[in-house]
C-alpha cells in the first residue's frame, strides 16, 4: 500500500504538476497562515490581519496572472483527468480572486461595525476563493462534488457569521438546509450517471465513469436512456440551486437578506458565477448528447427565473432582499447565454463570462455603497433609508446611481454591452421567445433599479438634518468604489478594453 | 511620434480640457479658459505633427469597437489629404477664436462653462474630420449637435437663446433622421460603413452607387449645413456669444455638412448632385435677398454664411468637390473674421447689434474697422483676395454647366456684394447713433490678434500655389480639371468682367442707395412691404409655425388624447397593476419558512422528472 501511495507521488512530483495549481495553493497556505497569525501576534498587532489577507491575495493575484501568461492558455488535462484548464478557468481564478479581495475589503468595513471575531471571516473568504477555482477547472464528478462542498461548507459559516443577529442565524440555517438537500440531489445524480456509465451491458460503458470525457462519450450513445437523462436532469437541478434559478430560487431572498452585506455580495457574484461555469462545461461537455432534453427544460428555467426574479423584485422595499430577487433575474439572462453556447453559438461561453464582469463591478459598487451606509442592524435597510442619499452623501449616491444603472443595462455603462453580447448570441441562436422575455423582463428591472435611484436623488427635500451612521469614510474607500465605477464606464464605452470575447 | 499618435493626441486633447474643467475647475473661469486655449494649441500644433509625418500619402488606423461573432463595428481615422486640409483650417481657427474668447468673455459670469463647452465641440468636430466610417461620423456628428445646443443656449437667462437651442437641435434631428436611415440602409447594401471600403466598392462596381442611399446620407447635410427646408435654424442661432457663432456657425460646424459630402462624393449618382447643385444654387439666391431685411449686423452674416453654403453646395452639385472644399477654406477665413470682427464692435458698444444705433466706428475702431472691411472685399470676391478665387472657380463651373445657375449665381454675387456694402456704409461711417456707439473704444490684444491674422489669410488664403504640398490636393485637381474643360477661356473672362463688376456695382449701389452712415433702412420707407417680405425671411418660419401650431399640434392633441386614456389608463396603470399583482404572489411564496421551501424543492424535482420521462411530450 504504501509502495502505491509512493508512486503515485512520484508520478504527480516526476512531472511537477503541482505547479499548475499554485495559486490554489498559495491561498490555502494564506488562510491558514491568518489563523496562525492571529494565534502568535499579540492582540493590538491583530489590525495587520485583515491586511494580511487582502495584500497575501493581491500577491496570490499577480502570480496567477503572470502563471497565467507563462503556462499560456490552451487547454490541457492534469492530475489523470482531475483537473482540466482552459482559457476559461485561467481568466475565472482572476475573477474569484478580485472577488475575495473586494469581500475582504467590504468585511473590513462590515466587521469594523460590529463585535464579532474578525480573523475567521478572512480565512473562510479564502478559503472558498480557492476552492472556487478548483471547482471550476474540476474534470471529474469526484473532485466537483468536493470542490462545491468545501465552498458550501465555509458558506454555512459565513451566511450565519452575525451570531448577534437573529435574521443571520435563522439565513444560515436556511443555506444550511436547502444547501444539503440540493447537495443530496447533486450526490444523487451523480451516483446514476457512475451507475448507469459503468454498466458493461451498455456500449462505451466505462472504468473511470465520474470523468467528464468518458461520459461525454457514453452519454452521446445512450442519451435516452432513463437513468441518464434522470441523472443528469439531478445533477443540473443541483446546480440550479447554486445560481438560484426557478424553481430552486426560493432561499436567496431570505439568506441575502440575513447574511452580512459583504457575503451576500459573495454570493451573489462569485458563488452564482461558479455555478454558472460549471453549468457551461457541463453542458457543452459531458452532457453535449442531451441537448434535446436540456435546451427546452433550460429554457422553460430560464423564462421562469427572468419573470420570477424581476416581478418579485418589483414591490421589494428591502434593498437586500431586491438585490436577491434582481440577482434571480440576471441569473435568468445569463441562463440565455447558457442556452446558446448549448445551441452551437461558438462565443456564447465569453458572453457569458462578459457578463459576470460586467455583474461583478456593478454588484460590487452597490454592495459596497450598502456595506456603508449600514449601520450594526445589517439585515434591515430599507429603500426609505436611501432617501435624500445624493443630497447627503453626493460621492455615495454617484456610486450607486451607475452601479444600479449598470445593472439595469442603460448605455454608455458596462451592463449595457454585457446584456448587449448576451442578446446577440440569443439571437444567433435563434432563441426568438426568450429573447421577447429577456427584453421584457430589462424593462421591468428599469423600474424598480430606477426607483431606487428617484428614492436617492428625487426623494422629498426635508429640512431636518437626518443622523446616519458615518462610517469613517477614507481615500481607499474612494478609490476603490471609484475604479469600480470607472471600470463600469470604461467597458461600455470601450468593450475592446476587455479582451474576453474572441 | 506617428502620424496616428499625433492624431490620436489631437483628438483627446479636448475631451481631457473639457473633463477637467467639467469635474475640477466649474467655478474658476481664469483656468478654465488657460486649460481650453492650451488645449486649441496642442490641437494645432499636434496636427502640424499628423500632416509632417503623413507626407503626401494617408493615414489610416483603425480599432475594433465592438465584435461578437462575425459582426464587427470599429473605430478609426482616415487621415487624406482632404482631412488634412479641414484639419488645419478648423485647428487654427479654433484656436484663434478660443484666443478672441478671453478677451470677448472676460466679464461673464459662466466663462468655464463656455471653455469646457468649446473643448468638447472641437473634440466632435475633429472626430467629424478624422472618423473612418459613417457610425463614428454620426456619433460625432450628435455631439457637436449636443455641444452647439450647449453653445447657443449659453445666455440662459434670456428666453430667445433657449428658444433658439432648443430650435437648432430639433430642427437638426429632422436631418439626422434622413442619415441615421441612411447608414443603416448604407450597411445593408455595402456590407460596410467604412469610408474607404465603400470607395473601393463603388470603384470596382459603378452600378453599385444608390440614389436612395446618397439622399438619404444627404439629409444629415441638409441639417447641419443648415440648406433649405432646414435652414431655418442657423440666423435664430445667432443668439449664442458670438466666438460661437465664428467658431460653429461660420467657420466649422455647419461647414462640416460639405466637408461630409466631400468625404463621399463617390456615393453620389448624377441626379442627386444635380438636385444637390439647384439646392444650393436656390439657398444661396434666397440667402442674399433675406440679408437685405435683417438690421442686426449677426443675423447679416448668418444669411451670408448660409448664401456661401449654398455656394459651396453649388459646387459641389457641379461635380467640383475640390471646389467646394476650396471655398469652404477661404470662407472660413473671411467669415470667421467677419463675425469676431462683429464680435469686437459689439463688445466695443457694450452689446449694441442693431446696425442702425451704431455708425462712425472707423474712427473709434480702427484696427477692427481695417480687418473688417478687408473680410469684406474677400466676400465680395475682390481681385486678388481669397474669395476670389474660390468664387471665381465656382462660378466657371457653373457658366460650364449651364445658363440658370450661372445667371443665378452670378446675381448671388451682386446680391453680396449689396448687403455687405450696405452693412459697412452704416456701420462704419457717419456719425454715431446711439449712446453706445458714440462711447466705442477700440477691443484689447487678444480680441485684435486674431482679427489681424485673419485678415492676412482672408487676403492671402486663396493663393493656392504658396499652400503647403500635403494640403489641398484635391483642389488642385478640381483646379486642373476646370482649366481643362472646354470653353474655359471665354467663361474666364466672362465671370471676371462680371464678377468684378458685381462687387463694384454692389457696395457702390449700396453707397447710393443706403447713403453713408444711414440712420434709417431707405428700402422700408420706400418699398415696406418688399422689406417686410425679406424680413420675414419671405415667410418660411412663418409656414413652419403654423404647421407646427394648427396641424402638429392638433395631431398632437389627439395622441395625447390617446395617451392619456389608452396608454397611461389601461396600458400603463393596467400593466402596472398586473406586474404589482404578479409581485405581490411571487412575493407571497417567500412564506419564511423552511418546511415551505422544501416543497418547492420537491416541486421542482417532480417537474424535472416529468421532463426527464418524457411525459410531457404526450401532451
Amino acid at each position: 500500500m504504501n509502495d502505491l501511495l509512493a508512486e503515485f507521488l512520484r508520478g504527480y512530483t516526476a512531472n511537477n504538476q503541482w505547479a499548475i495549481i499554485m495559486p490554489e495553493i498559495m491561498l490555502a497556505v494564506l488562510a491558514l497562515g491568518l489563523l496562525g497569525a492571529e494565534m502568535v501576534l499579540p492582540k493590538k498587532s491583530h489590525g495587520l490581519i485583515p491586511r494580511l489577507a487582502l495584500w497575501g491575495q493581491l500577491f496570490v493575484l499577480v502570480v496567477a496572472m503572470t502563471a497565467g501568461s507563462y503556462i499560456g492558455f490552451e487547454s490541457k488535462s492534469y492530475f489523470s483527468g482531475m483537473i482540466y484548464q482552459t482559457d476559461i478557468t485561467q481568466f475565472m481564478r482572476g475573477f474569484f480572486l478580485v472577488c475575495s479581495i473586494l469581500v475582504c475589503y467590504l468585511g473590513h468595513i462590515y466587521l469594523s461595525k460590529q463585535q464579532l471575531p474578525k480573523t475567521e471571516f478572512y480565512h473562510l473568504v479564502i478559503i472558498i476563493s480557492a476552492a472556487m477555482m478548483l471547482l471550476v477547472q474540476s474534470s471529474n464528478f469526484v473532485m466537483l462534488f468536493v470542490a462545491l462542498e468545501t465552498v458550501t461548507v465555509a458558506f454555512y459559516v459565513l451566511v450565519a457569521y452575525c451570531r448577534s443577529s437573529s435574521l443571520s442565524l435563522e439565513a444560515g440555517l436556511k443555506y444550511l438546509v436547502m444547501g444539503a438537500l440540493s447537495s443530496s440531489i447533486l450526490l444523487f445524480g451523480i451516483v446514476l450517471l457512475y451507475g448507469v456509465a459503468g454498466n458493461p451491458e451498455l456500449a462505451f460503458n466505462s472504468q473511470d465513469a465520474l470523468n467528464f470525457d468518458e461520459l461525454r462519450n457514453f452519454i452521446a450513445l445512450n442519451s435516452d436512456n432513463l437513468l441518464v437523462r434522470v441523472g443528469a436532469l439531478l445533477v443540473i437541478a443541483g446546480i440550479c440551486f447554486k445560481i438560484g434559478a426557478v424553481p430552486f430560487q426560493i432561499w436567496v431572498p431570505d439568506v441575502y437578506q440575513g447574511s452580512p452585506t459583504p457575503v451576500t455580495a459573495y454570493l451573489a457574484v462569485a458563488s452564482k458565477a461558479a455555478g454558472f461555469i460549471v453549468l457551461l462545461q457541463l453542458v457543452t461537455g459531458p452532457f453535449m448528447g442531451l441537448q434535446g432534453l436540456l435546451v427546452p427544460v433550460l429554457s422553460f428555467v430560464a423564462a421562469a427565473t427572468i419573470l420570477f426574479g424581476n416581478f418579485a423584485a418589483v414591490t421589494q422595499r428591502n434593498v437586500k432582499r431586491l438585490m436577491g430577487l434582481s440577482g434571480i433575474a440576471h441569473a435568468g439572462y445569463i441562463l440565455v447565454g447558457v442556452i446558446a453556447a448549448m445551441r452551437g453559438v461558438a462565443w456564447a461561453p465569453y458572453a457569458v463570462i462578459f457578463y459576470l464582469v460586467t455583474y461583478l463591478l456593478a454588484s460590487f459598487a452597490v454592495f459596497g455603497v450598502m456595506t456603508h451606509l449600514a449601520g450594526s442592524d445589517d439585515a434591515n435597510q430599507e429603500l426609505d433609508d436611501y432617501e435624500n442619499l445624493a443630497r447627503k452623501r453626493p460621492f455615495l449616491g454617484g456610486i450607486l446611481a451607475c452601479g444600479l444603472g449598470s445593472l439595469a443595462g442603460i448605455p454608455p455603462l458596462g451592463g449595457f454591452i454585457g446584456k448587449l453580447f448576451l442578446f446577440v448570441a440569443a439571437f444567433q441562436a435563434e432563441l426568438f421567445g426568450l429573447l421577447g422575455i429577456s427584453v421584457l423582463g430589462v424593462v421591468i428591472s428599469i423600474y424598480y433599479y430606477f426607483g431606487w435611484v428617484r428614492e436617492c436623488y428625487f426623494g422629498n427635500a426635508s429640512d431636518e438634518v437626518i443622523h446616519d451612521v458615518k462610517a469613517p469614510f477614507n481615500m481607499s474607500d474612494r478609490v476603490l468604489l471609484g475604479a469600480l465605477v470607472v471600470g463600469t464606464v470604461i467597458i461600455g464605452i470601450v468593450p475592446a478594453a476587455l479582451p474576453i470575447i474572441p | 511620434m506617428t502620424a496616428t499618435q499625433s492624431l490620436l493626441a489631437a483628438l483627446l486633447a479636448p475631451l481631457l480640457s473639457a473633463a477637467l474643467i467639467t469635474f475640477f475647475f466649474r467655478r474658476r473661469g481664469v483656468i478654465a479658459s488657460t486649460i481650453s486655449v492650451v488645449a486649441a494649441a496642442a490641437i494645432f500644433i499636434f496636427s502640424l505633427f499628423a500632416i509632417r509625418e503623413m507626407g503626401t500619402g494617408s493615414v489610416v488606423a483603425s480599432w475594433d469597437w465592438l465584435t461578437f461573432g462575425n459582426f464587427n463595428v470599429s473605430m478609426g481615422f482616415f487621415f487624406d489629404g482632404t482631412a488634412a486640409t479641414m484639419l488645419t483650417m478648423v485647428a487654427f481657427v479654433g484656436f484663434l477664436i478660443h484666443v478672441f474668447s478671453l478677451g470677448y468673455m472676460a466679464d461673464d459670469k459662466a466663462r468655464a462653462r463656455f471653455f469646457g463647452g468649446l473643448s468638447i465641440f472641437m473634440f466632435s468636430m475633429l472626430g467629424i474630420i478624422l472618423a473612418d466610417n459613417l457610425i463614428m461620423i454620426f456619433v460625432f456628428w450628435e455631439l457637436v449637435g449636443f455641444s452647439s445646443y450647449m453653445l447657443i443656449g449659453h445666455y440662459l437667462d434670456t428666453e430667445e437663446a433657449a428658444a433658439a437651442s432648443k430650435k437648432a437641435f430639433i430642427v437638426n434631428r429632422i436631418g439626422d433622421l434622413g442619415f441615421l436611415v441612411g447608414i443603416v440602409y448604407a450597411y445593408w447594401h455595402f456590407g460596410t460603413t467604412n469610408i474607404s471600403e465603400m470607395h473601393g466598392i463603388v470603384a470596382a462596381n459603378a452600378d453599385l452607387v444608390n440614389a436612395v442611399i446618397a439622399a438619404c446620407l444627404m439629409c444629415g447635410f441638409i441639417g447641419k449645413s443648415a440648406q433649405f427646408p432646414l435652414h431655418v435654424w442657423l440666423p435664430d442661432a445667432m443668439a449664442g456669444p458670438t466666438p460661437v457663432s465664428a467658431l460653429i456657425h461660420a467657420a466649422t460646424m455647419v461647414a462640416a455638412g460639405v466637408y461630409f459630402l466631400i468625404r463621399i462624393a463617390f456615393l453620389f449618382p448624377e441626379s442627386v448632385l444635380g438636385g444637390i447643385g439647384i439646392l444650393g444654387t436656390s439657398v444661396a439666391v434666397y440667402a442674399g435677398f433675406c440679408a437685405y431685411g435683417q438690421n442686426d449686423i449677426k443675423k447679416i452674416l448668418a444669411y451670408s454664411t448660409l448664401s456661401q453654403l449654398g455656394y459651396m453646395a453649388a459646387a459641389f452639385g457641379l461635380g467640383f468637390p475640390g471646389i467646394a472644399l476650396f471655398h469652404l477654406i477661404t470662407h472660413a477665413f473671411f467669415k470667421a473674421l467677419l463675425f469676431l470682427g462683429a464680435g469686437s464692435i459689439i463688445h466695443g458698444c457694450h452689446h449694441e447689434q442693431d446696425i442702425f444705433k451704431m455708425g462712425g466706428i472707423f474712427k473709434k475702431m480702427p484696427i477692427t474697422s481695417i480687418t473688417f472691411v478687408l473680410g469684406v472685399l474677400a466676400l465680395c470676391g475682390v481681385y486678388g483676395f481669397s474669395g476670389f478665387y474660390s468664387k471665381d472657380a465656382i462660378l466657371i463651373a457653373a457658366g460650364l454647366d449651364g445658363t440658370l445657375l450661372f445667371f443665378l449665381l452670378t446675381g448671388g454675387a451682386f446680391l453680396t456684394a449689396g448687403y455687405m456694402g450696405r452693412l459697412v456704409w452704416i456701420v462704419f461711417f457717419g456719425k454715431p447713433k446711439s449712446d453706445a456707439a458714440s462711447h466705442a473704444h477700440e477691443s484689447g490684444f487678444t480680441m485684435l490678434l486674431p482679427l489681424i491674422v485673419l485678415a492676412v489669410l482672408s487676403v492671402t488664403g486663396g493663393w493656392l500655389q504658396f499652400w503647403p504640398e500635403q494640403l489641398g490636393h484635391i483642389i488642385h485637381l478640381d483646379e486642373v480639371k476646370l482649366h481643362n474643360a472646354a470653353g474655359y477661356a471665354d467663361k474666364h473672362h466672362l465671370v471676371l468682367i462680371l464678377g468684378s463688376a458685381a462687387w463694384i456695382v454692389g457696395l457702390l449701389g449700396s453707397l447710393l442707395f443706403y447713403g453713408k452712415g444711414a440712420t434709417e433702412d431707405q428700402l422700408e420707407k420706400r418699398a415696406a412691404p418688399v422689406y417686410g417680405f425679406l424680413k420675414d425671411r419671405l415667410w418660411f418660419d412663418e409656414i413652419y409655425g403654423y404647421y407646427v401650431a394648427k396641424i402638429q399640434q392638433r395631431f398632437a392633441g389627439l395622441l395625447s388624447v390617446l395617451d392619456v386614456f389608452v396608454i397611461k389608463g389601461v396600458l400603463v396603470r393596467g400593466s402596472a397593476g398586473l406586474v404589482g399583482l404578479i409581485g405581490m404572489c411571487s412575493k407571497s411564496q417567500h412564506v419564511g419558512s423552511i418546511h415551505g421551501y422544501v416543497y418547492w424543492f420537491l416541486a421542482g424535482l417532480i417537474f424535472f422528472w416529468v421532463v426527464a420521462t418524457g411525459v410531457l411530450k404526450a401532451f
